[in-house]
């Protein structure tokens, strides 16, 4: 890099420049919004709108004291680790097996992309069809196979709905972990293995020692992206029961846009998505933190 | 070799014994072909004489024509509200019989299919094994000639899909007796009812029921006999055996068929519901409601689904879409090239502190920031536009933008590059003339991948857009179902037409897709 250190005097706003949209386009619509919301927490804003003076930690007491909160802020607990949680070993098993050779192997990959190339909102809505009660496909389906002999209620209770949209979570999820990993399997060494063997090794050897340790990177990004995503993830429990009965499978995301949009509270609101934005860069910081680690060994 | 030859005569044995549990009455059968009841009846007295003798008569002409028939009665006691008791004495001529899977193979029902290609499946491996073993019986496993090979492996295949036939012929049966013949009984589907009861008539009675033959089947009971498992485990244990035959090591082949079993069941749980959404897109408002609704595909594709939601505004909606997620790819795309190739190929300061802003601008889905946005989309007065949007998504792509993209760059060399500004061309020159050709494929793959995110978006759009003739597809699917009312038919053809193209899309670049997210993306 001789050339640019000679220009390095004359030329060295140049980066900037071409990193300029970029960063114009992220600081508008991403950073002012984030500021945004961090100021009308902290402001006192009426039903219409209008935003008030300061009134400090007022709209964060108010939003924790709300009657549903408890309940929201478990349920985003048990979304966010059961959906990441099962898809993360669900997404492993699965490209481990996809990562064999066998007929038809392309076939299933692209099979397998199916849910991840869907809109959240359309899946949503055919699994709302086929979990129906008095038509829907699953219970068909059963009763034709003669499986099961009548139909079987499959949302009898809100907790069970929230297993619903939790497995619709997962399915949704699946992919996308198991093809990070996948890309992590490819570029393993396959004579890592064939040493393995000779030093006889047997199968669950192979996994911990030399499979686990080397897709652990690709891992624990598809992991902590997805705790973003899952975080983040709106249209599944809206879509299938809207938080009903009562904020009782509302996620913390669907219960502030409901808090917002419909209650109109929106002093509280701004303080829960306030809240949801400190956790989210805990996850952040720690991201981060592999990411470094990972550039830094590069 | 005398473990082939053992081997070989097990094969035979199993797939005999396959034929003779085909041969053993598997289903029985219940049915009352004549009732008559006679009221105010004991017992004994006369009027129960004359009954009794009338339906001795009906039976005996039953046997006359071949019936092998037995008469029950049964007597129902009952005081009225006079005080007096009254009996009513009901006599039925029932015939019980029971049919093998021959039987079912000789008939026109439907599941006569599924025992044909049973019954072919047998004979298949049969006559592949005799012939793959014709002269190598004595020779080892190993010095197999190919066309042997070949033959053997093709048994062991006829013999799996006889094992997956059985439990599909006795479903087939079972939704048949149970369920289909019901629905007829009921009136409940019409198409195809004579013929229907022509074909059972002939499978049942051997044609002898005639018009009778509704009135018969109305108090058919069938039980079918454990045994038809045993065909199964038969089937299984052949497959055991030719396998054993091909390849000599058991245990390999048993967890070669548990992968492929895993594999053919996630995709199965996979595409459940996509082909849910394809069959419900084309059914009838009243099928899509009916629980009972039997048939796997719609009794008539109903094209005219489609026609209906172009008219409730969908193509406009499609094309909504198009605008949002061209635009914001191609604003992403600008604005992101440059700063992928600034981070690929010039060293600054601030180069680590730009990394991270990007991720962190990655960490915040629009979601979180619902409020904040749609404030600034009022102050920006773009509330309520398609412009918005654009933005918004442009934005929230930058970073996987930025990360694939410099991915694909710093993989490229920049020998080229710098051969090119010797020639003359500037850095912009150097960039559109020879980098982004050579990045072609991860370009393409950027730009998908942004274009499919933005596409299948819904949040923000619900959030912003206000109008009804603005909302993209994700959106405006949502006006087929409402609290009261959810039009199923429209809901799931409009979704299908928002799928088919992206799916479509991301299955072109899934090769490339992965790899760039987690290497490319987070060498970052």
């Amino acid at each position: 890099m001789n050339k640019a250190g000679n220009k390095k005097g004359k030329r060295n706003w140049e980066p900037y420049i071409w990193l300029l949209p970029s960063i114009l386009l992220i600081s508008i619509f991403v950073i002012f919004p984030i500021l945004i919301v961090f100021r009308l927490s902290f402001s006192e804003i009426s039903k219409a709108g209008v935003i008030g003076g300061f009134v400090g930690f007022k709209n964060y007491s108010d939003a924790i004291h709300l009657p549903a909160f408890k309940t929201v802020m478990i349920n985003t607990f048990w979304w966010v680790l059961s959906v990441v949680g099962l898809s993360t070993l669900l997404g492993f098993i699965i490209a481990l097996v996809l990562n064999q050779e066998f007929h038809g192997r392309k076939i299933a990959r692209s099979i397998l992309i199916f849910p991840w190339a869907t809109s959240l909102v359309i899946q949503a809505s055919v699994w709302n069809y086929i979990i129906k009660y008095e038509y829907g496909s699953l219970n068909s389906v059963l009763l034709n196979l003669g499986i099961i002999k009548e139909a079987i209620n499959w949302r009898s209770s809100y907790q069970i709905e929230f297993v619903w949209e939790c497995a619709v979570g997962i399915f949704v999820t699946v992919p996308f972990v198991a093809f990070c990993v996948l890309s992590g399997l490819q570029s393993i060494d396959e004579s890592l293995y064939e040493s393995a063997i000779v030093d006889g090794a047997g199968f669950w050897d192979k996994l911990f020692s030399i499979t686990l340790p080397l897709v652990r990177p690709a891992l624990s990004v598809s992991t902590v992206l997805n705790i973003i995503y899952v975080f983040n993830s709106f249209p599944i429990v809206y879509t299938m029961t809207k938080g009903a009965p009562a904020n009782k499978t509302d996620t913390m995301i669907t219960y502030l846009y409901m808090l917002n949009f419909y209650d109109r509270k929106k002093g509280p609101a701004n303080a829960l998505s306030v809240i949801g934005f400190v956790i989210l860069c805990i996850c952040a910081g720690i991201y981060m933190m592999t990411v470094m680690r990972k550039e830094e060994n590069l | 070799m005398k473990n082939n030859r053992v081997i070989f005569g097990l094969f035979i044995c199993v797939l005999v014994c396959a034929c003779a549990i085909m041969s053993l009455p598997l289903y029985s059968f219940n049915a009352s072909v004549y009732t008559k009841k006679s009221s105010n009846t004991f017992v004994g007295d006369e009027k129960y004489v004359e009954a009794r003798a009338e339906v001795e008569e009906e039976a005996e002409n039953y046997r006359s024509q071949g019936f092998d028939v037995q008469i029950n009665e049964t007597v129902t006691e009952r005081t009225n509200s006079k005080g007096e008791t009254t009996s009513l004495v009901a006599f039925t001529i029932d015939q019980t019989f029971t049919k093998n899977v021959w039987d079912f193979v000789c008939s026109s029902l439907t599941s006569a299919h599924a025992a044909r290609a049973m019954a072919a499946c047998i004979l298949l491996a049969l006559l592949c094994m005799i012939a793959g073993c014709a002269r190598s019986l004595g020779t080892a496993i190993r010095g197999l000639a190919p066309g042997q090979k070949r033959l053997r492996s093709l048994s062991a295949a006829a013999c799996l899909a006889g094992l997956i036939l059985t439990p599909v012929f006795v479903l087939m049966n079972n939704y048949l007796f149970w369920r289909k013949i019901g629905l007829y009984r009921d009136d409940q589907i019409e198409a195809g009812r004579e013929a229907f009861f022509a074909g059972l008539d002939r499978f049942l009675f051997d044609g002898q029921m005639g018009d009778g033959i509704e009135g018969a089947v109305k108090n058919l009971s069938v039980r079918h006999s454990a045994a038809i498992w045993l065909l199964a485990l038969c089937f299984f244990a052949a497959i055991l055996a030719a396998i054993q035959l091909r390849w000599g090591a058991i245990k390999q082949t048993l967890l070669r068929g548990i992968l492929y079993a895993f594999v053919i069941a996630v995709c199965v749980i996979t595409l459940y519901p996509y082909y849910v959404m394809l069959v419900t897109a084309f059914r009838s408002n009243a099928e899509t409601l009916d629980m009972y609704f039997l048939h796997l595909l719609p009794t008539k594709w109903i094209w005219s689904n489609l026609r209906d939601i172009v008219k409730r505004g969908v193509p406009r909606f499609l094309l909504n879409s198009v605008m949002v997620a061209g635009g914001s790819t191609v604003l992403a795309m600008l604005c992101g090239i440059p700063a992928a190739f600034a981070m690929a190929r010039m060293n600054f300061k601030g180069k680590k502190f730009f990394l991270g802003f990007v991720i962190m601008s990655q960490m915040f889905s629009p979601v979180v920031l619902l409020i904040g946005i749609s404030q600034l989309m009022n102050t920006l007065h773009m509330n309520d536009t398609i412009l918005g949007l654009i933005f918004i998504n442009a934005a929230f792509n930058q970073a996987f933008a930025i990360w694939l993209l410099r991915g694909t760059f710093v993989a490229i060399s920049p020998d080229m590059e710098q051969a090119a500004k010797i020639d003359g061309c500037g850095t912009v020159g150097s960039l559109l003339r020879v980098l982004l050709p050579m990045a072609a494929p991860g370009i393409v793959t950027t730009l998908i991948f942004v274009f499919i995110n933005a596409w299948n978006e819904y949040t923000i759009s619900t959030v912003l857009i206000s109008t009804a003739s603005k909302r993209p597809i994700t959106v405006g699917i949502t006006q087929f179902s409402s609290f009261n009312m959810i039009e199923w038919q429209y809901l799931f053809a409009a979704s299908l037409l928002a799928t088919v193209p992206v799916v479509i899309l991301f299955m072109a670049i899934e090769k490339h897709l992965t790899s760039g997210l987690t290497s490319g993306g987070v060498k970052g």
